[in-house]
């Protein structure tokens, strides 16, 4: 048994000794080349001096079609039957007839609708008179006639297509849709 | 049978409004008062092979026409059965007579060179033994069956001085093919045809008085003009282009043209001549001259006279001036709405439409009597009535099954039928 071990010993001895001697005979590795990087330079693009467009500007470089989306001009409302324009109504043309007077090259049409209780032919004509009204007040605030024109389509183009008052209401209206600037 | 028939027709004109219920089926009085209809016969058309289907369509299409007419019963198939076949060239008057008939029109289909038919009529008092009208023989295209047999209806009426109805035409507007466009088709709805072909609102179009073109509103370039349309050569010409310019009508001889326009501000009633035919527009007379609206003109058939819609005593309302624009006058009563009124072609009656509880139904004024009889009941909004060329008929606008469509009723409110189906359908104009 104590030979076992003194063998066991020395084997152990002789192996620790045998991996020393191999491990001097190794070369070590270079240590990494560090590579000094050059400085990045911080690139920053000249701002795109977009030359601030006016109010103005920016109003001329839209298209007709998405200043009608933009909807500047708010719609009015009559009672059935009826084409003079409402107290509710008024405060809307005058807003309207501000921002007219703010974009002075502005030519509009107003379209007078009815709702469906009412005839083809009579509607025809009182959609004018509701289009009428409204240039007239518009003239009244000081909007040159000839950046007007009135249209009545009657009945033929209802917002709502419910039969319902509250349709009905919706329906009697005028449009401003702006037909040049 | 047919004695009976008679008979009772003669008694229920004698008992006036106390006719009962059952017979009302089968006793088609004329609306002209105080005659009974004519017995028609009209047996199967004599043809052979491929012709025997034409013969058919021919013969379908003018009974139908003979019926809506009012004026004849057309006898039913059945009542041949109980005499001999006819032989057009010994005809027995004697069996005709037995089953009732006053009148017999018989045909013959053949085929002819280059595809065409041959169509022989003949038609006959059956009493008299003699023809009404001179035998007649037609060679027509296999697709003109329907006018051939609209064409042969018509003749028969003008046997009988009534005007020609089957080959007129109504004009409408119908949004089948996306915008609102013109159309016209036959007056039993057959034959239905584009006229107006853009991306804009064409409205309320009106025959001239030969048929051959239309006065109608198009909303060009966002102005609402009237324009005349030549509808088989499609020339169009512009009547009016300043302000709006609403519900044209032809004066009955064709050479004025009645409108509303707002071209001085407000929707008054002017008259455009047509001087030198429907292409030129000469000098615009104005005839109204008030603050209110006035609109929806019609001529009385005389052309002194007419007929309008305004809103001058608070609501619309009908009226009639002199062609002068003077000698205003209201016609219209009870209803807080009222518009679209149309002159009977008899010059004795004013159709138009009144608003009541939300319901929009025809009138008929009598101009003799002063009094309006309610001429629909359909619970719905029926408008933009037109009559047809012998006044028996009107064709109007209505909602009543869903949907805008064209619908033909009788003057005393028989034969309610549609005429359109496909898209909404409204603003029907009969033709002369």
């Amino acid at each position: 048994m104590k030979r076992i071990m003194i063998l066991a010993l020395v084997c152990f001895t002789a192996l620790a000794f045998m991996s020393a001697c191999k491990a001097k005979t190794q070369p070590t590795p270079p240590p990494p080349q560090v590579k000094e990087q050059p400085q990045a330079e911080k690139f920053v693009p000249p701002p795109v001096t977009k030359p601030a467009l006016s109010e103005e500007e920016l109003f001329m470089s839209k298209s007709l079609d998405q200043i009608n989306k933009e909807k500047p001009l708010a719609m009015i409302n009559f009672d059935y039957d009826k084409y003079v324009i409402r107290e509710d109504a008024k405060p809307i043309l005058e807003g309207n007839s501000g921002w007219l007077k703010k974009w002075k090259s502005v030519k509009i049409l107003i379209e007078g609708h009815c709702d469906e209780r009412g005839t083809e032919d009579y509607n025809l004509a009182l959609g004018e008179k509701r289009a009428k009204s409204a240039y007239d007040y518009l003239t009244a605030l000081g909007i040159p006639a000839e950046r007007m024109k009135t249209i009545s389509y009657g009945k033929s183009q209802p917002l709502d297509m419910g039969k319902d008052e509250s349709a009905w209401a919706k329906n009697r209206r005028d449009q401003f849709l702006i037909i040049e600037k | 049978m047919k004695k009976t028939f008679i008979f009772s027709a003669l008694l229920i004109l004698l008992l006036g409004g106390a006719r009962p219920a059952g017979a009302q089926q089968e006793v088609n009085l004329l609306i002209k008062d105080g005659m009974p209809a004519i017995a028609f016969a009209l047996p199967s058309f004599a043809a052979s092979g491929p012709a025997q289907a034409m013969a058919a369509e021919i013969h379908d299409v003018l009974e139908a026409d003979l019926k809506y007419s009012r004026i004849f019963q057309v006898l039913p198939k059945s009542y041949y059965a109980y005499i001999k076949t006819l032989d057009p060239r010994s005809i027995v008057y004697k069996d005709w007579e037995s089953i009732g008939a006053a009148v017999l029109l018989t045909g013959e289909v053949s085929l002819a060179a280059g595809g065409d038919i041959v169509f022989e009529r003949n038609f006959y008092d059956v009493k008299s033994q003699k023809t009404i009208i001179p035998g007649k023989r037609y060679q027509a295209k296999k697709t003109d069956l329907r006018y051939l047999a609209h064409k042969t209806a018509d003749e028969i009426l003008k046997a009988y001085s009534e005007k020609p109805l089957f080959t007129s035409k109504i004009a409408f507007v119908s949004n089948r093919d996306g915008n609102d466009e013109l159309y016209m088709m036959d007056y039993d709805g057959a034959n239905q045809t584009r006229l107006t072909f853009n991306k804009v609102t064409d409205y309320t179009p009106a025959w001239s008085p030969d048929a051959a073109h239309i006065a109608y509103m198009s909303y060009q370039q966002q102005t609402a003009g009237i324009y005349i349309l030549d509808v088989y050569e499609g020339k169009r010409t512009a009547v009016s282009l300043r302000g709006g310019n609403f519900s044209p009508a032809w004066s009955p001889d064709g050479k004025k043209l009645a409108f509303s326009s707002t071209f001085e501000g407000n929707a008054e009633i002017y008259v455009a001549d047509i001087e030198f035919g429907p292409t030129r527009v000469g000098r615009i007379r104005r005839l109204t001259f008030n603050p209110s609206i006035d609109t929806a003109p019609t001529w009385s058939p005389n052309g002194r006279e007419i007929a309008f819609t305004s809103d001058r005593g608070g609501t619309p309302q009908i009226y009639i001036m002199d062609v002068d624009g003077s000698n205003v006058r209201r016609i219209s009563m009870g209803a807080s709405w009222n518009d679209s009124p149309a002159w009977s072609p008899t010059g004795d009656r004013i159709v138009y439409v009144a608003r009541v509880d939300n319901l929009f139904d025809l009138y008929v004024y009598s101009i003799r009597s002063t009094s309006f009889q309610k001429l629909t009941e359909t619970n719905a909004r029926n408008e933009s009535p037109t009559w047809s060329p012998d006044g028996r008929h009107i064709v109007f606008t209505s909602n009543m099954k869903g949907g805008t469509q064209l619908w033909s009723v009788d003057l005393d409110g028989a034969n309610l039928r549609p005429l359109t189906a496909k898209g909404d359908n409204k603003l029907g104009d009969w033709s002369n």
